[in-house]
């Protein structure tokens, strides 16, 4: 009898069937074959017989037959993704995930961490820029500012005079407001107190579509010039300063001396447009004004149901053409309306979050590729278990559906783990922001888990599960049954599945080296920011802002004097200091001419800080001369003007020359400004610079206070034992002048020049948090492709040292392997690396991008982190015993 | 002979009305359709399979393996209810087709 088996076997040979269809295929056709045979080979013989049938079966129309077996065996997709196999599968991915609790774990805490670290970041920029106003529509809400595009593009506000303009012709919105920001003093009531204050007209509360909770809120009266002055007061106020009286309506408050009708009270956390106490009637006469002229104010407008974005801007395009024609104005301006949270944020704080956003995510791909690698590595394991169930007529689709629902399972585990370490991590930075005195955060920045938020981390593991889990899963559906079956050493397998963790691995390197070298470049500039000698002392010194509204100039500049000798006479007070402001913070900048030389055109200038400071400076701040003298009391109005300017000055703007006695003139203009002569020299005074944390060493000019023309605000400094220079004092001493004053932005000199270097602190302390984090990812994973490794080649090595290799043999190969993966890993890391470096440019302090110490410290933490990553695998190779491995097998 | 166009289109027709009358398995099948068209219709592996497996594809048989005591299991075909209307439709049109034809050309049955 012939058997006709083999011969179907070998004509279906390519068509990779499904083993079970195949198997019916055979024995169908063969069968078939075989009952002709009989017939046919008692007719023409069994030769002839064989070779007819052959050449049927050879004939190309069986492809069809054998087509559309194996397009069955392609089930509907409903079949394969019904909720009740998923259900089996989850219940087998649980059940095979416990079986391996450390790889469980490993995953867990790998994939946690990337995805709290990512959600934290995303917290913060939903709960700051896009979870928007909480007003009803506040996503309708936009501010409109004006560009000029000869200038550098900066935003620019709009003229209170085409406001007027816009408010009348505009269609395209439903309500339409201009405001102006500042701070106000109010007293009345127990103590002073400098709030924080916006003057709106009627329009603006109805953009925000808020109602007062008790009174009104502004009608278009209350902004005709000549109407009775009124205010409304926000929840906190209302609550604190009138004991929550609900019959606050029709009481006064005086502001900045002048007495203000309350007319209503705003609800609870409303604090329009940005952190405001305190609300005022914009008072403006615009009827003498002509287009382009009037107080510089902020508008804002709800757009229409019907109305977007660039329909508003259109209109708006036309309109200010026309004002431009009208008033006859070359400058091409435009103002464009943008959405109001974002026209808040400056750029570079949004381009920041974006790029930590970013950052970020590196942190998670690294986790990902962690987890991907330990799923690997156990499908390596699992191979024989695959093939078996391949042959028990799994599909390969079916095997990847459950790879993909265990990775599933153990991100939505970490998902959940993940969740809590970023409420964790939003509690320290919610902290963090709120220590922040000079600067409060916006009233709508709410940084939350939000139900976005939350589904943001849903996300994050789904994309993580797939991530971590389609190697893997396509490596088990790429299985050959029966190489599987018979490799009983699974030394194939685990080869492919050993060249792809090896890749895997060296992503993970480059990823980390990216991130690590950020974290280097910023624990430089932080080592670099603590170790700095800024040119003064921090220490032991409190500050307060004191700011007088009313009074003419001689009134003011005696208040001030009465304050300084006031505090100069308590005792036990070191030194008093009265200026424009405090060193270390911002000053103001001007354009300098020095006397002799000629300037072409107005903006051929230097540019210089300037403060204007009373004698008590150099004392409170511990600044010593380095040539000539201080500014002394002396100097006052009527004798000569001086100035003392920093060595940085005299370097820069008088070369090889002395400059005591030489003189300067401040200000833009040619004519305007009185000659200063150059009595002294300073060491240069560190500069704070909100754009960049590069160039901290400016051109500085100190001049004399009581010399100024003006003064109506300054910045009080005392030094002195906590006991005496606190801000009681302060409180004594301007209350026994003026009871109205209030003393605020009271903080101690460390505090404020502390906050101007958060930036680099927070931002640098999350880099090296994201540098640390992925690079124990990376070496977790080195050290788990190791020791996967080693353990697959247990044989080779116990043969080569039954042979006679040493253990300094075994080790140098095992770490050989894994000193390939670092070098290419950590070279295109670093290429990465130094491009997110030069994007963070802004946060570097006292460190170039291009710095080779970094690089190498980078470069050796990495080999050293690898180093211990091999050598523990490698040691445990050499600590086996030849004979016992010969043996296993 | 017949041309393999006219072979294609009646040979649904003829394994749809053998079994109508009981499933029976390839081979069965193909012995026949060869013995009662007297040797004008034959077929081989790789000619009726394919066919088999488009009327299985299309629903209007089942192939299923059926195990008799003391024999080999055997994939046996059977007509399902959209078969057998097909059949019926197919028969209507043959009936149609060939009063047509005898209309024309006045061939005449007894």
């Amino acid at each position: 009898m012939y058997d006709w088996r083999a011969d179907v076997r070998a004509r279906l040979g390519a068509a990779r069937l499904h083993p079970q269809d195949e198997a019916e295929l055979v024995e169908e056709m063969s069968q078939h074959l075989e009952a002709q045979y009989t017939e046919l080979a008692a007719q023409i013989g069994s030769a002839a017989a064989r070779e007819r049938l052959l050449a049927d079966l050879r004939d190309v129309r069986l492809d069809e037959a054998v087509a559309r077996v194996k397009h069955r065996a392609k089930p509907p997709r409903a079949r394969i993704w019904a909720s009740a196999s998923i259900l089996r599968d989850v219940r087998y991915g649980l059940r095979s995930l416990r079986r391996s609790p450390g790889m469980l774990a490993a995953g867990i805490i790998a994939l946690a961490l990337g995805i709290g670290l990512t959600t934290v970041m995303y917290s913060v920029i939903y709960g700051l820029l896009l979870k928007g106003l909480p007003f009803q529509g506040g996503s309708r809400i936009v501010m409109i500012y004006r560009t000029d595009p000869r200038g550098r593009g900066e935003e620019d506000l709009v003229p209170f005079a085409d406001y007027v303009r816009y408010r009348s012709e505009q269609r395209s919105f439903a309500a339409f407001g201009a405001y102006t920001q500042g701070t106000a003093s109010i007293s009345g009531g127990d103590r002073p107190e400098r709030v924080t204050v916006a003057r709106l007209t009627a329009g603006v509360m109805d953009v925000t579509g808020v109602r007062a909770i008790i009174g009104r809120t502004f009608v278009a009266a209350d902004n005709a010039p000549d109407a009775p002055p009124t205010a409304i007061i926000d929840y906190a106020t209302w609550r604190d300063r009138f004991r929550g009286d609900s019959g606050v309506i029709g009481t006064t408050v005086r502001v900045n001396g002048t007495t203000h009708t309350v007319i209503g009270v705003m609800p609870d956390g409303f604090a329009f447009p940005r952190a405001q106490q305190l609300w005022l009637p914009l008072q403006l006469d615009s009827s003498a004004l002509r287009p382009g002229e009037g107080t510089p104010v902020t508008l804002v407008g709800r757009l229409r149901a019907n109305v977007d974005l660039a329909a508003a801007n259109a209109e708006l395009a036309g309109l200010s053409q026309r004002l431009a024609r009208e008033h006859d104005d070359t400058a091409a301006v435009r103002d464009l309306a943008q959405p109001f949270v974002r026209a808040t944020i400056p750029a570079r704080v949004y381009s920041l979050l974006y790029a930590m956003l970013g950052a970020v995510f590196l942190v998670l791909l690294v986790a990902c590729a962690n987890v991907a690698n330990l799923l690997l590595d156990r499908a390596a394991n699992r191979t024989r278990e695959m093939g078996i169930r391949l042959a028990l007529g799994a599909s390969r689709i079916a095997l990847v559906r459950q790879s993909l629902v265990e990775s599933g399972i153990l991100a939505l585990l970490a998902a959940i783990v993940g969740a809590g370490l970023a409420q964790i991590g939003i509690t320290i930075f919610t902290r963090a922001v709120a220590t922040l005195q000079t600067d409060r955060p916006p009233f709508w920045m709410d940084v939350r888990l939000h139900v976005p938020v939350l589904l943001f981390v849903l996300a994050l593991a789904v994309v993580a599960s797939i991530v971590s889990g389609v190697l893997p899963a396509l490596h088990s559906a790429r299985f050959d049954i029966n190489a599987i079956l018979k490799d009983e050493s699974h030394a194939a397998s685990s080869l492919r599945v050993g060249r792809l963790s090896r890749v895997i691995v060296i992503g993970e390197i480059a990823l980390s080296s990216a991130l690590l070298l950020g974290a280097g470049f910023m624990t430089k500039s932080i080592l670099r920011l603590r170790s700095m000698d800024p040119g003064f002392s921090t220490s032991d010194v409190l500050t307060t802002r004191v700011t007088l509204s009313s009074g003419d100039s001689t009134q003011r500049r005696q208040f001030f004097e009465s304050l300084e000798a006031k505090l100069a006479a308590v005792s036990g007070l070191e030194s008093v200091y009265l200026g424009d402001g405090l060193p270390g913070t911002q000053w103001n900048g001007s354009q300098v001419a020095i006397e002799g030389h000629t300037y072409e055109r107005p903006r051929d200038k230097p540019i210089t800080r300037v403060l204007a400071v009373s004698p008590g400076f150099f004392r409170t701040f511990g600044i010593t001369m380095l040539q000539g003298r201080p500014i002394v009391a002396a100097d006052r109005v009527g004798s000569a003007n001086v100035a003392v300017i920093s060595e940085s000055f005299a370097r820069r703007l008088f070369p090889n020359i002395d400059p005591i006695g030489r003189r300067i003139r401040l200000g833009s203009s040619d004519a305007g400004g009185d000659w200063l002569t150059v009595v002294g020299i300073i060491p240069t005074l560190y500069a704070d610079n909100p754009q960049s944390m590069q160039n901290r060493r400016p051109p500085e000019v100190l001049t004399a206070l009581w010399q100024a023309k003006r003064i109506s605000s300054v910045s009080v400094a005392i030094r002195g034992p906590s006991g005496v220079a606190n801000a009681a004092t302060l409180r004594r001493a301007v209350g026994a002048l003026e009871p109205d004053v209030p003393v605020y932005a009271i903080a101690t000199m460390d505090q404020l020049f502390a906050e101007t270097q958060w930036p680099v602190h927070v931002f640098g302390t999350m880099f090296v948090i994201f540098g640390i984090v992925s690079l124990s990812l990376a070496a977790i994973g080195l050290y788990a492709v190791m020791t996967f490794s080693v353990s697959r080649r247990i044989r080779e090595l116990g043969i080569r040292m039954a042979l006679g290799a040493t253990t300094g043999n075994v080790i140098r190969m095992v770490c050989r392997q894994g000193a390939v993966q670092l070098v290419i890993g950590m070279s295109l890391g670093f290429i990465l690396g130094s491009l997110i470096v030069r994007g963070a440019r802004a946060v570097l302090f006292g460190v170039e991008p291009s710095d080779p110490t970094v690089f190498a410290l980078v470069a050796s933490v990495l080999a050293a982190a690898a180093f211990i990553a091999c050598i523990i695998p490698a040691v445990g190779a050499t600590r086996v015993d030849p004979v016992v491995t010969l043996k296993s097998e | 002979m017949l041309t393999d166009e006219l072979k294609k289109g009646s040979a649904e027709f003829l394994i749809l009305s053998l079994l109508d009358a009981e499933p029976r398995h390839g081979y069965d099948l193909q012995k026949l359709i060869e013995s009662r068209s007297k040797g004008v219709l034959t077929f081989n592996v790789a000619s009726l399979y394919p066919l088999l497996y488009r009327m299985e594809d299309r629903g209007w048989i089942v192939g299923r393996w059926v195990e008799k005591s003391g024999e080999r299991r055997r994939r046996f075909y059977r007509l399902t209810a959209a078969g057998r209307a097909a059949l019926a439709a197919q028969r209507d049109s043959w009936r149609e087709f060939v009063t047509a034809i005898n209309q024309v050309a006045g061939v005449r049955y007894v």
